[in-house]
């Protein structure tokens, strides 16, 4: 059983992946947290797409200028060049244009991407690149200078990341409130898509250009489900990348299949737990509130019922007048401990805080009975109407209810219309 | 030589455009210090974007803003600002401190983190908006009153001498409004002058010193009687005047 574990991890070629891939998954999840809060995730995709432009257009330039083969910091300057070419046309575009923005994102990318392919295909005796590992990675094949490149990226990005943290949390936060005290927004942007582009260059030969976005914007989105401040979500974040990396290579050792996809799969699953499971933000413990909480109408019929009942109130009248069924029970335990009611012997009684808000509602129940009277509502229907209406906000209606009837004392009937409470 | 001016706004001949429409045309306005001031005019008129624009956030084609006599590039952080509710993220993973704390950056050096002392600014102006008790909070668990005050509590810790509100009692009820407009109040007798974008005329002439008429172009700007005129609510809220008629007559009683 350890075996399992421990047998991938002699193995060189795995030693590599785990040590590349947590790097760049890390990196990623960093900066991928300002990504996605700056719902910045499709031009994640628009970068790695443009990318083999870049990586094409680097080896040409170097074979043809200096004779050299597959030079790898020619093909990364080549895939950043390429990168902030493409932002620059997306926002000169979406500018100039009627193209919206996200049109002008798909125009570009695509556009790129295919002027990669082509050119890739063209020059196939001279440049030698597998489109096929481009697109779906390598991870279990990352070369030594792979390494070394991923780990100046990271460090080099996550110092710039470190370092301006709080200038990057005010300018993704309140871009005009950043402007005002004299930060630079538009350089911040411009580094920003610089570290973004870094990051997605270099994880590109590890899970491919399809997959590369997910790496950003998953763990990010993960942690995001689970912190409510942005350093935390940066860690956890980072710590999320880490952990797909981890687990996808066991998942693709173990499996024999390919490593990108491994390693996403393992990601996207990882965010569906968190997403089930998240204590404050999770659909898990969204769906507990849902059921535990006890309808705002159920509470204020209780609540009347109790002060028409001029004494203290047993189930069964409660039960008769306000809230059938099980709820009852539920909404009654509620409301003691909100301290609405107070339980005296088997009745239950309104306390100080209790009185005044069934007060209101009753104020508002007899308001909204003069109102539909002198429009004309049909007596029959006048009670139920207004039971249904005395829920809405009770301070903004019955202020502008009591204004229009002109402050009446009474209402039909000559029932009495209790006055406001200050 | 330093020009001594009483004025804490000056804007002149300010135009600013979006995709070649203007939304603002031609604005002259000086706004006196210690000034409480109220903006008003219809949706889409542009007060957002004359606030913007005091900010030195937009850039005008034409015209200049100066804050108290110097010119806003060079001004920055002698304005605050707290924004209009719709232009916050309030899933922004952020708590009421973190907000507070950004009033003190400006003051950080950027090569250190915040000290105590920035800790405690911000903690001081939460105080008083009266919102420490919530300063553990994410932003969007608060109510729409308390959100308002956790970015006046920010403007205050920036220390500025002049502030700027857009429409900070939108979505707030009544007894919201009144609290807020105590810090406001606060805020002008401490000496500093307010800017405040605000939506409901009825009660404009009770809340402010002087009120900007604004759409596109100013209407009007000084005290509330000469701006409430049926004449310029007219022009500016076309159609809608009977509703203002009250207004107007509320206010030459
Ligand atoms: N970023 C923007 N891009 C394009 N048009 C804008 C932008 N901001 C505002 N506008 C336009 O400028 C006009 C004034 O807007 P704004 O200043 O927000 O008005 P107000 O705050 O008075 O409602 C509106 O017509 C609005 O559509
Ligand atoms: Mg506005």
């Amino acid at each position: 059983m350890l075996d399992l574990f421990y047998a991938p991890l002699t193995e060189t070629y795995f030693q590599k992946a785990l040590i590349g891939g947590s790097i760049i998954a890390m990196v990623a999840g960093v900066v991928g947290s300002l990504v996605v809060l700056r719902r910045m995730a499709f031009l994640g995709d628009a970068l790695s797409h443009a990318m083999i432009a870049g990586v094409a257009g680097g080896y040409l330039f170097m074979k043809l200028a200096f004779g050299l083969e597959a030079h790898a910091p020619g093909m990364l300057l080549g895939s950043l060049i390429a990168a902030v070419t493409t932002v620059a046309l997306i926002s000169f575009v979406s500018r100039i244009s009627r193209v919206k923005e996200d049109t002008a994102i798909g125009i570009m990318y695509t556009g790129i991407f295919a002027l990669g392919v082509v050119a890739v295909s063209i020059f196939r005796h001279y440049i030698h690149i597998d489109l096929m590992h481009f697109i779906m990675g390598d991870i279990l094949g990352v070369a030594d200078i792979d390494l070394w490149v991923s780990a100046f990226v990271g460090a080099g990005v996550l110092s710039v990341l470190i370092l301006f943290f709080r200038h990057f949390q005010l300018a993704t936060f309140d871009p005009v409130m950043a402007a005002s005290i004299g930060l630079p927004v538009v350089l911040l942007d411009y580094l920003l898509t610089t570290c973004v582009s870094l990051v997605v260059v270099s994880a590109v030969s590890m899970v491919g250009v399809i997959l590369v976005v997910g790496l950003l914007i998953t763990p990010a989105a993960t942690a995001y489900l689970l912190c409510d401040r942005l350093d935390k979500m940066m860690a956890l974040s980072a710590l999320f990348g880490v952990t797909s990396v981890v687990g996808g290579l066991y998942l693709c050792v173990w499996l024999d299949s390919a490593g990108g996809g491994a390693i996403m799969l393992f990601c996207t699953l990882q965010f569906l737990v968190v997403l089930f499971v998240a204590p404050k933000y999770g659909l898990f413990f969204r769906w507990m509130r849902l059921r535990n909480l006890v309808p705002q109408q159920a509470v204020e019929d209780v609540l009347t019922t109790v002060l028409r009942n001029k004494k203290p109130a047993s189930v069964d009248i409660i039960r008769k007048y306000a809230v059938q069924g099980k709820n009852l029970v539920k909404v009654l335990k509620r409301m003691t401990q909100d301290g609405l009611l107070t339980q005296q012997n088997q009745d239950y009684a309104l306390t100080d805080k209790g009185y005044k808000e069934a007060h209101t509602v009753l104020r508002a129940h007899r308001l909204w009975e003069s109102y539909l009277e002198s429009i004309g509502t049909p007596e029959t229907e006048v009670h139920s109407i207004a039971h249904r209406l005395e829920h809405l906000d009770q301070a903004q209606t019955s202020a502008y209810l009591d204004k229009k009837l002109g402050s009446p004392k009474t209402g039909p009937h000559g029932k009495e219309i209790p006055a406001k409470i200050p | 030589m330093i020009k001594e001016t009483s004025f804490a706004i000056e804007v002149a001949h300010l135009t600013v455009s979006y995709n070649a429409k203007p939304a603002l045309l031609d604005v002259n306005v000086k706004i006196e210090a210690d000034q409480l001031v109220g903006v008003i005019g219809p949706n889409g008129a542009g007060k957002s974007t004359f606030i913007k624009a005091i900010l030195g956030f937009v850039k005008p084609d034409l015209g200049t803003v100066k804050i108290q006599g110097t010119h806003v590039k060079n001004a920055k952080g002698r304005v605050a600002y707290v924004p209009q509710r719709g232009a916050v993220d309030w899933d922004f993973p952020i708590t009421v401190r973190e907000v507070a704390l950004m009033g003190r950056f400006q003051k950080i050096p950027w090569y250190t983190s915040p000290r105590k002392k920035d800790r405690d600014a911000a903690m001081e102006a939460l105080d008083m908006v009266r919102m420490t008790d919530f300063a553990h909070r994410q932003i969007g668990e608060l109510s729409g009153g308390q959100q308002q005050r956790v970015f006046m509590a920010r403007a205050l810790a920036q220390g500025s001498d002049i502030l700027l509100l857009d429409e900070p009692f939108a979505g707030v009820d009544a007894s919201t409004e009144r609290a807020i407009l105590e810090v406001l109040e606060r805020a002008k007798r401490s000496g500093k002058t307010l800017v405040v974008v605000h939506h409901d005329l009825s009660t404009a002439a009770e809340y402010f010193d002087k009120l900007l008429l604004i759409k596109q172009r100013l209407y009007a700007y000084g005290e509330p009687y000469m701006v409430l005129n049926e004449d310029l609510l007219s022009q500016v809220y076309e159609g809608k005047l009977k509703i203002f008629k009250d207004v107007v007559k509320k206010e030459e009683n």
